[in-house]
């Protein structure tokens, strides 16, 4: 367990600067997702936190004690590297049994032998203690990874994309199990991930990475239903989010938007969003829909956006409806079997209530409806079973 | 189609047998003739009778085995020093980005590169000025300019294959650094190192120029010692041969020993993408 | 554009250490597949399942040893890779550095002998296919990893082979990339509709990608069918267990007759759920099986609801979704829904199950009971 604070870290790579100025406060016993698109600096900054690279400026912290300093082995962290990292010339069981081996963590022989025979039950790899890593699957050798990881139970465990390349069968047990031990160790957690239902469903809190920089750091209430702008807005959400023009008309000291060639809508006045769009200079605004919030008719409706069906798409337990209207392209939830045929004349319900509000100039978020009641969700604990 | 293969093996058996028995057969003879006595030495090819007096000669009533020590000497020391050198140069580039680091490399190859009867002479007059003039050091450390490149060479290339991920998740586990490298690197480039060391110790136990030029009575190599064995007067074939063959041997048996290890072992690291 | 069929394929490694787990001596056991002109078909199982394995004796990379594989009506089994009309894509792209992004796309055609106009017409009529157009003069280096991909189907499909071969190509790529080259990739298939094999682990994929797909689970075939079939009509536990995310809920169950109606049961669970009408002449009473519904087959009833009560032991918000887990026994069915009712640890629930959807399958064999 540990509570970890980074305050202004920076971190150069000849020109390129692959941390910038991050600030990040960790709780202890927390499971936090680092969560970005590809090359946004994750691994460096797990890399800095566990002490492999060292950083230019700034100052990293564990329990309020500057580590900069110190060596990844004293650190007391364990690591799973996103390319495995495993030992070539040794079995699978001598490299999860590595680091109780090493001397600062040494345990005696029976104790390595149960941990390491735990672990690998739990990773469901008992049956290839004895082989190489280059006789694994890459599936396999990621498990083997993770468990040379769990086999011990450090202040913190610092895991880059551990279940990338399982099966989704194997990914949904992996998950259930790490989050549960990880409640059960008492260890705090640094998961980095691109998969965004991963991310959502373990981090207690999501910090999303892009550039070397912190954009928001949030629960994930707060990062899907107030992203602080539209490049959070579109990166959490499957599928992703969909932006619509919007304009602010002011008549009569009253407030309306107009949602692209739809009929004005007024704000309720009172609302904190109303001051916000109101009072400002905002005239363009981009409206955020999730797909699941939009709804589709075959017959026309009043109120309802015209479109045309561009593609139907099925992803497993549902599908996803894409209509044009106009330049833009609105995704949507369907069910599977769904009859459509493309070019098809469709009209799409935009649910005001439920857009989020962007400046369309700067990206920036402007609010929502109802965010008093995002952060009450917040604040309830996820309902996990008290075994 | 089953004929036409038939016939390019046997070809190809056929070119092989003839260049193996091209190559080998000066051994063999060298061997054949190193158990003829003088007498028998023109006047018999394969045929004769057998005798040790060139070997009795020639390792028990001079001092072979003292210009032989005088070899081992020198080529195992100077294997080592490169080993001990090289193997944490090879790491420095392998790993590390410094000014100039591909100059510096390719500076420590170009020695292998001058032909050594270029560089002996004024060798030679440094030598003699520093007192290393027929030493032990003073050939160690000119051996170095044919051990240590190639050492350096190959092992840079392990390192250079081996993931730094490894070192990472070995410091870790709680491995210190000098750890790290005893006991989760050595093992993963021992293919390497063995190989060059013992390809490196065969050219050094061959070499001639140097201890010819820079050594003199002292300290003896088998290579310029064999020179003796030509007498001024009368050649003593037999006996030649058996110095000859002896010297020989070390290099052949590593040779063998490493055969298998070789081309992997000096390859390995080097196609990358 | 040319069909494939695969016929009684066999691949053993002479290393028994090298892949057989749980004794079992072949990589791929006997495996057969047709495949129509310009289908797109998906290999998918779990790593070690043998499909790389099949896929790379598709190219030629691995001997075959036992069976035959057609490739258009020629049979290829002692053909050079080179020969067979094939694309490859391979998941770590395998670009050659020195050479820009044209050269690297023309490459093959360059060592077919093709002159320099013919050449550069196959590449430029290729390139907006994949959106390279822009990258033409770059080298492989500067490009990031989608980009890379790109380059890499390109170059696999510029000779416009019989068949591509696509070896999870976007395995090493993050969420959003694979979502935007997924769609490319049918995209691409819809336009230039040549037969493709795409060997994954991830079942989104070959559902969104495959006309249809075939699930391999140590070196044997499950089923072979479209993705519609293999979601509705799974053939096995295997199967039904495999695709669907989050998997279906499979829970050991015992049959009992009561009052003219069977009913599912189960072990240190007061649940009882009625046996869906079509399957009573297959069940009997006592009978042990496995009964399997979808996260997304199973619901919370409302206030009239005359589901079964039970208490809900695991509430998950992720915000598009809610994820409901109900203790049953030992095991936790799991529902999924888009309702926003939150619920809390205890609250009492009427479950509900849509009967349509719930399958059963036989406890040893694992194959499913037909209703």
């Amino acid at each position: 367990m540990a509570k970890i604070e980074l305050t202004g870290v920076t971190k150069r790579f000849g020109k390129m600067t692959a941390l910038n100025d991050i600030n990040l406060e960790i709780r202890n016993n927390e499971f936090f997702v680092l969560f970005g698109p590809a090359g946004a600096g994750k691994t460096t900054l797990l890399n800095s936190i566990a002490g492999i690279q060292l950083p230019e400026q700034g100052v990293i912290k564990f329990d309020g004690e500057i580590i900069n300093k110190i060596d990844p082995a004293h650190r007391n962290v364990a690591v799973v590297f996103e390319n495995y990292a495993l030992y070539p010339n040794l079995t699978v069981y001598k490299n999860i049994a590595s680091p109780l081996r090493s001397p600062l963590y040494k345990k005696d022989r029976e104790t390595i032998d149960k941990e390491v025979k735990r672990v690998a039950a739990m990773l469901r790899i008992e049956k290839l203690l004895d082989r190489l890593p280059s006789q694994l699957s890459n599936g396999q050798r990621q498990r083997v990874a993770i468990g040379r990881a769990l086999v011990r139970s450090p202040r913190v465990f610092l895991m880059d994309e551990p279940l990338a390349h399982l099966d989704a069968k194997l990914r949904h047990y992996m998950r259930s199990e790490l989050k549960e031990m990880q409640s059960s160790f008492n260890s705090t957690c640094i998961y980095v991930t691109h998969d965004f239902m991963e991310a959502m469903s373990l981090g207690d809190r999501i910090a999303i990475i892009n550039q070397g920089r912190i954009v928001q750091i949030g629960t994930r209430e707060e990062v899907y239903y107030m992203p602080c702008n539209e490049f959070v807005a579109a990166l959490v959400g499957e599928p992703e989010i969909n932006f619509v023009e919007g304009r602010l008309v002011k008549q009569d000291e009253e407030c309306f938007v107009q949602i692209m060639n739809l009929d004005l809508i007024s704000v309720p006045q009172g609302h904190e969003l109303e001051n916000r769009l109101c009072s400002g200079e905002i005239t363009e605004l981009h409206l955020g829909f999730r797909p699941q919030n939009l709804k589709y008719c075959f017959e026309e409706k009043k109120g309802c956006l015209h479109g045309t069906v561009y593609s139907f798409e099925s992803i497993g337990n549902k599908a996803v409806l894409i209509a044009k209207a106009g330049d833009t392209l609105l995704r949507m939830i369907a069910p599977n079997d769904l009859k459509v045929k493309l070019d098809q004349d469709v009209f799409i319900e935009l649910p005001i209530e439920k857009a989020i509000f962007f400046d369309a100039r700067t990206t920036d978020y402007i609010g929502i409806f109802d965010e008093e009641a995002v952060r009450r969700l917040s604040q309830e604990p996820q309902c996990r079973e008290v075994i | 189609m089953k004929k036409k293969k038939i016939f390019t093996s046997i070809c190809k058996n056929g070119l092989l047998l003839l260049y193996s028995l091209f190559a080998l057969f000066p051994l063999f003879w060298m061997i054949l003739i190193s158990f003829k006595s003088d007498a028998q030495m023109f006047n018999t090819t394969f045929i004769f009778s057998p005798t040790l007096e060139n070997y009795d000669a020639v390792l028990l009533r001079t001092n072979y085995f003292r210009y032989f020590k005088d070899s081992v000497i020198v080529s195992v020391c100077a294997v080592a020093v490169s080993v001990l050198a090289g193997v944490p140069a090879a790491y420095a580039l392998a790993r590390y980005n410094f000014k100039k680091k591909e100059d510096l490399a390719f500076q420590i190859l170009s020695f292998k590169f001058a032909p050594e009867i270029l560089v002996v002479l004024p060798l030679f007059m440094i030598y003699q000025k520093a007192g290393l003039y027929d030493t032990y050091t003073g050939l160690i450390w000119v051996y170095q300019l044919i051990t240590m490149p190639l050492l350096i060479w190959v092992i840079r290339g392990y390192f250079e294959d081996i993931s730094v991920e490894i070192e990472h998740a070995a410091q870790v586990d709680g491995y210190s650094w000098w750890q790290v490298f005893l006991k989760r690197l050595l093992p993963l480039i021992k293919p390497g190192l063995v190989s060059a060391s013992l390809l490196a110790f065969i050219f050094a136990w061959n070499n001639f120029t140097f201890p010819l030029q820079l050594s003199g009575t002292k300290v003896e190599t088998i290579t310029v010692a064999s020179l003796k064995y030509i007498a001024s007067d009368t050649v003593h074939y037999g006996q030649m041969a058996v110095a000859a063959a002896v010297s020989a041997l070390p290099a052949v048996i590593f040779a063998l020993l490493i055969q298998k290890h070789l081309v992997r072992g000096l390859s390995f690291g080097a196609v990358k993408g | 554009m040319a069909k494939l069929i695969i016929k009684n394929l066999y691949k053993r490694y002479g290393n028994k250490k090298k892949r057989g787990e749980q004794n079992n001596d072949f990589a791929v056991n006997d495996l057969t597949l047709k495949c129509e002109d310009g289908e797109f078909i998906g290999i998918l199982g779990p790593s070690g399942c043998g499909k790389t394995t099949t896929l790379r004796m598709i190219a030629g990379l691995e001997e075959i040893t036992r069976g035959d594989i057609y490739i258009g009506e020629q049979k290829v089994n002692e053909l050079h890779p080179k020969d067979r009309s094939i694309g490859l894509a391979f998941e770590d792209y395998a670009l050659y550095p020195p050479l820009t992004v044209y050269d690297n796309i023309a490459f093959n055609l360059k060592a077919k002998g093709l002159s320099r106009d013919r050449i550069r017409e196959q590449v430029m009529a290729i390139a907006p296919l994949l959106k390279v157009e822009d990258l033409l003069d770059k080298m492989p280096v500067s490009l990031s990893g989608g980009q890379k991909q790109r380059v890499n189907i390109a170059r696999a499909i510029v000779r416009r082979p019989g068949l591509l071969l696509l070896d999870e190509p976007l395995s090493h790529l993050d969420g959003k990339m694979r979502q935007s080259l997924r769609m490319e990739i049918k995209r691409l298939h819809n336009e230039i509709k040549c037969t493709s094999v795409y060997v994954t682990h991830d079942q989104l994929e070959a559902m969104s990608l495959a006309d249809r797909i075939a699930i391999m689970d140590l070196g044997v075939l499950q089923q072979f069918g479209t993705p519609m079939e293999v979601y509705d009509n799974p053939a096995n536990e295997f199967v039904a267990g495999f695709i669907g995310e989050p998997p279906m809920n499979l829970l050991k169950t015992t049959i009992i007759h009561h009052d003219s109606d069977f009913y599912f049961t189960f072990a240190d669970s007061d649940l009882r759920i009625l046996v869906p009408k079509r399957y009573y002449g297959k069940v009997h009473d006592g009978m042990q099986v496995k009964m399997g519904v979808r996260p997304t087959d199973v619901y919370i009833g409302g206030p009239d609801s005359k589901g079964t009560p039970v208490k809900v032991a695991v509430f998950e918000d992720l915000c598009n979704e809610r994820r409901i887990g109900i203790r049953v026994g030992d095991e936790l069915v799991m529902m999924i829904t888009e309702d926003e009712t939150r619920y809390r640890h205890g609250d009492q629930v009427k479950l509900e199950v849509n009967g349509e959807k719930t399958h059963l399958f036989d406890l040893e064999t694992g194959n499913r009971i037909r209703g």
